[in-house]
């Protein structure tokens, strides 16, 4: 055997004790009191921003309640969810099999929570999402198994529901023109205004009756689409962007010919930083979301002074509320559970937590789609104190239906 | 003829302020022989340097400017320094140290301004809007209109009436003539990538008012404008302005008139005009 | 492997040599992945199956790139044809892998050869931006398309596959690895076989020059259509094993940042070393997914930083590793010269022969 083959089979072997010792290291058991909770949320790409929010949401609860989730201490291990599933899926894998953490918690996209799901339920593990819900499409004509999914959060299409009849009736006859972006998240927050201001009775101003959708993520100049939606002479205009896109919009939708039609929007459009960027431009915007950072109930009061408190800026968001109550669902269906936690009774347990105290107001889970049955609120953004704000106008319907 | 007035002056702002960015681009290939795909992440490092340097006044917008410009030169230096080792090694290990930095740079742009899209403070007249035959148009871009053809004016007096232009388009066409009149080919090399740093800075601060900068500026720019670069001929500067105002027009009026195919609009013109151009062919090669 | 060193006193044997020298990431692949496989870890059998698709997509880059000389981002459209012909096989309720294999192998020849028919006819920096736009157009069509694709959220919980009818479904973490490097390693050892002896020569001459090899007679276009169209077979093998392996598909697998970490991958690797490529696919994986775990939301710092390490520590790639550790420290001076003659195309073995028309 030559010297070169000798140190290759050399290298293997190193590379082989390498991989072999880092699997050793998986292994190390927990405190008897500890947990290991996992939260997957982007902290690279363009979701960053929701999934910062989405962390200090958790970590705040975390904080305020002394670190620990139903009487254990918890180990609470971050993964990064990056831009999608490829990125997504593997830091889920990671976080699962290695770590081997009771709950999963977080995620941003739509598409990460479609195949994330997949993972945690063949290991009877709950997932708590936090934000995007995707449609969980059936599987081979099969429906999908949703036992140990479960979201704090909405599905996509319920901003949009929630909003139609109170869009209906402040335009009456008039039409309204419903733009978003083309992809999943966008057709879903998109269909479910159209479909219920249609059923009202409502028609939309878009030519053939057809919502626009514009390129996603490649748009960023609005100013072409708005000024082309002016020339339809709607009397309002209805719409859904986040982060990026929504900066754009609103700025531009200030600058174009439409500055004086009434702008309706699902509330992701004016949550959070994107705000602070939008400025001045998105006064007046009515929209609708889950929450609002002005509600007057208690544990609204609570949360948003311990936001402040933990020196985050600005107002907390939807995205950081819906993960605060992930770690309330938690907390409280952990402190059930006897004994070691498996993925298993922790899920019973969740399916039993009843109604939680959330600063969005008091909710619980629909009992089989597994997501909260909560109050919608009509929002808008004004000037509360120094700060732009979306305050308060007042409240929508309650959703899901029963 | 009324309905396609803004949106042909909106292409026409859209496609300048892609001429400044791809111009860098295109002059580091033509003269510096380098595929450089840190170019978008020099424009998104202006974007941030002039949103955080601004202030809402005239001053603080000079200032902005200045300051992203520098910082685009800065990076320009950075990247001269980085392939100067790399000469001759071809323009896949360029494109892996440069897409390499891209990716590192553009992580640490996120980590020092943080995860959200930023705007600069502007004075507030050019916040306004001002109405032009009827329609609503802002007036910043009405400034980087203004602005760009006064850049592209001077970019191509400095190309074409100094000394240092004429070397820069002399390397182009024959590095080895140029040598030969006594000058170093890689000190023009370097100035090069200096110069294009400098213009991808000043680009990225012109910019950051219309579009934002964010963790997704890099790619996106990038993208536009290596389209405008290739579609313009490498390394030609008045055939990059021609095809940046011919993108700025698909991605205004194009978009727009023909939505059902707006998804596939842009990387489609690109090969079309990839195909019907033909230069990719080695004139040689036919049996 | 003996021969190597004795070979380096003729010419022919030193080819032979550079052959073997190349095969070493293989060699070194096909050990990490057999201690991978021995190890009692779901979670290596799994990252480790997750990874052989791109690195199947590598190699077939490498053969476009490396072997033809055309640097392109093009092949996830043979990689998203293959991946999708499997998938709705799958979802159709056929469910035997051999025959995904086979689907996903002929849908990327079908797709690569009508692109071929595009791109062999430019070059540079021109075959490039076009490849570029079809990277991009596949990922919009998969967006669009949606009866197929499911539209940008994507398919999840695709069937898994059998090997042989009655045999239960392919699940196991371990036996998921197993198969996928099975299909791996022989998808490109005969992709490998089929661009040796005097297919590699021609290929080389076709790169060295053009003009001569046409002159002399040679069908430069048909050959490049040629190689493309196998390659697109590779590509679309990749893409059964990516929903073998994953069992979820997003039109964003099939886009640009794909295309662009395999063309990276196969500088890494070192352009016409197929093995190599597939091994700087697995690398970039590794740093993406798993170092990068460690230090959550830097995942871009690290896979930059392997980037612009791979520049300056490995010029010429993995593959030309061993042959430079080889000349620094063990062949006396004399004999340098010589070896750096016998290798084909001179350090083109290792570095791409890719020349741009600007």
């Amino acid at each position: 055997m030559t010297t070169r083959s000798m140190r290759r089979r050399i290298a293997a072997l190193a590379a082989a004790a390498v991989l072999l010792a880092a699997a050793a290291c998986t292994d190390s058991p927990g405190d008897a009191g500890t947990v290991k909770v996992g939260l997957l949320v982007s902290l690279s790409g363009t979701y960053t921003t929701v999934g910062e929010d989405m962390q200090r949401g958790f970590k705040l609860y975390l904080d305020t309640h002394g670190g620990k989730l139903g009487g254990r201490k918890v180990d609470l291990i971050v993964g990064d969810e990056g831009d999608g599933p490829a990125t997504a899926v593997p830091a889920a894998q990671k976080l699962l099999e290695r770590d081997r953490v009771v709950a999963l918690t977080g995620l941003v996209g739509g598409a990460t929570v479609d195949k994330v799901q997949t993972l945690t339920t063949a290991k009877k593990i709950p997932l708590v999402g936090a934000n995007a819900r995707p449609a969980f499409a059936p599987v081979g004509g099969k429906a999908r198994d949703l036992t140990y999914t479960w979201h704090t959060s909405y599905n996509s299409d319920e901003p949009g529901i929630a909003i139609a009849s109170h869009i209906k009736a402040q335009v009456g006859d008039g039409e309204v023109y419903a733009i978003g972006p083309d992809y999943q998240g966008g057709y879903d927050e998109l269909r479910g205004f159209t479909d219920t201001f249609t059923k009202l009775g409502g028609k939309l101003a878009n030519p053939d009756g057809k919502t626009v959708f514009t390129p996603f993520p490649t748009t960023e100049n609005f100013l072409p689409y708005l000024n082309k939606a002016a020339q339809e002479k709607p009397k309002a205009v209805y719409t859904f962007y986040a982060g990026a896109a929504a900066v754009a919009f609103v700025k531009q939708y200030a600058q174009s010919d439409l500055k004086d039609v009434p702008l309706y929007a699902a509330g992701f459009l004016t949550e959070g930083s994107v705000l602070t960027a939008q400025g001045p431009a998105a006064t007046g915007i009515r929209n609708v979301l889950n929450y609002s950072p002005t509600l007057p109930n208690p544990a609204n009061q609570q949360f948003v002074a311990a936001w402040s408190a933990a020196g985050h800026t600005g107002q907390p968001t939807t995205f950081a509320m819906a993960s605060y109550d992930a770690a309330a669902v938690l907390d409280r269906a952990l402190a059930a559970v006897d004994g070691d936690v498996t993925g298993e009774e922790l899920n019973k347990a969740i399916g039993e937590v009843g109604r939680i105290v959330s600063p969005r107001g008091d909710w619980q889970f629909e009992p089989t789609e597994h997501r909260p049955v909560q109050r919608w609120y009509l929002r808008e953004v004004k000037a509360d104190g120094p700060v732009l704000s979306n305050v308060l106008v007042q409240d929508l319907t309650t959703l899901p239906a029963s | 003829m009324d309905a396609y007035l803004i949106p042909a002056v909106d292409g026409v702002a859209y496609g300048l302020l892609l001429a400044i960015a791809a111009a860098g681009l295109t002059v580091a290939f033509g003269a510096g022989g380098v595929l450089n795909l840190a170019h978008g992440t020099l424009i998104a490092a202006g974007g941030y340097v002039a949103a955080a340097t601004s202030s809402g006044t005239w001053t603080g917008l000079v200032l902005a400017v200045l300051a992203a410009t520098v910082a685009g030169a800065a990076g320009g230096g950075v990247l001269a320094a980085a392939t100067a080792a790399l000469r001759g090694r071809g323009h896949l290990d360029q494109a892996l140290l440069t897409f390499g930095l891209a990716l590192a740079g553009g992580d640490l742009l996120t980590t020092v301004y943080g995860p959200d899209t930023l705007r600069p403070r502007l004075p507030a007249v050019l916040q306004a809007t001002v109405t032009v035959g009827g329609h609503r148009y802002p007036v910043d871009r009405l400034a980087v209109l203004g602005i760009a053809v006064v850049v592209c004016a001077a970019g191509y007096v400095l190309l074409h009436r100094t000394r240092a232009g004429r070397l820069v388009r002399a390397t182009v066409d024959d590095r080895a003539m140029v040598a030969g009149i006594g000058v170093n080919p890689r000190l023009v090399d370097a100035s090069v990538l200096v110069t294009a740093g400098a213009l991808a800075g000043l680009a990225g601060a012109l910019s950051t008012p219309i579009l934002g900068v964010g963790p997704g500026t890099a790619d996106t720019v990038l993208l536009l404008s290596l389209i405008v670069v290739v579609c313009g001929r490498l390394g030609s500067v008045p055939g990059a302005v021609a095809a940046a105002l011919a993108v700025g027009v698909v991605q205004t009026l194009g978009v727009t008139t023909f939505p059902t195919v707006a998804p596939y609009l842009l990387t489609g013109a690109m090969a079309a005009v990839l195909l019907a151009r033909r230069t990719g062919l080695p004139a040689q090669a036919r049996p | 492997m003996s021969t190597a060193a004795r070979g380096s006193a003729a010419p022919w044997f030193g080819s032979q040599a550079a052959r073997w020298r190349s095969w070493a990431p293989a060699s070194l692949a096909v050990a990490v992945l057999c201690a991978v496989a021995a190890s009692a870890d779901p979670y290596l059998h799994a990252t480790a199956a997750r990874m052989l698709p791109l690195a199947v997509l590598a190699a077939s880059v490498a053969v476009v790139t490396g072997h033809a000389g055309l640097p392109t981002l093009a092949q996830v459209a043979p990689y998203a044809a293959g991946a999708y012909t499997t998938a709705r096989l799958a979802l159709a309720g056929v469910d035997l892998a051999l025959l995904h294999l086979l689907a996903a192998a002929a849908a990327g020849a079908a797709l690569a050869g009508l692109l071929g028919v595009v791109l062999v006819r430019h070059r540079g920096t021109v075959v490039l931006m076009l490849s570029l736009a079809a990277a991009e157009l596949t990922a919009t069509t998969a967006a669009q398309w949606r009866s197929v694709s499911g539209g940008t959220d994507g398919l999840a919980g695709i069937p898994a596959p059998r090997l042989l009818p009655g045999l239960p479904p392919l699940l196991a973490d371990r036996a998921v690895l197993l198969y996928a490097a099975a299909v791996a390693i022989a998808a490109t050892a005969a992709a490998v076989i089929l661009l040796g002896g005097n297919r590699q020569m021609l290929l080389a001459a076709v790169r060295g020059n053009e003009a001569r090899a046409a002159a002399s007679g040679h069908r430069v276009y048909a050959y490049l259509w040629a190689v493309h169209t196998g390659a697109g077979a590779l590509a679309g093998t990749g893409g059964a094993l990516l929903i073998h392996t994953h069992r979820w598909i997003t039109p964003a697998d099939v886009g640009f940042t794909t295309a662009a970490l395999a063309l990276l991958a196969v500088v890494i690797g070192g352009a016409t070393s197929l093995p190599g490529a597939a091994a700087g696919a697995v690398a970039v994986l590794t740093v993406r997914d798993v170092a990068a775990a460690d230090l959550p939301g830097h995942a871009p710092l690290l896979l930059g930083a392997l980037f612009v390490a791979a520049v300056y520590l490995l010029p010429g790639g993995l593959t030309a590793l061993p042959h430079r550790l080889h000349r620094q420290r063990i062949l006396p001076t004399r004999l340098r010269r010589q070896r750096h003659q016998d290798l084909p195309a001179g350090s083109g073995a290792a570095r791409p022969a890719v020349r741009s028309t600007p």
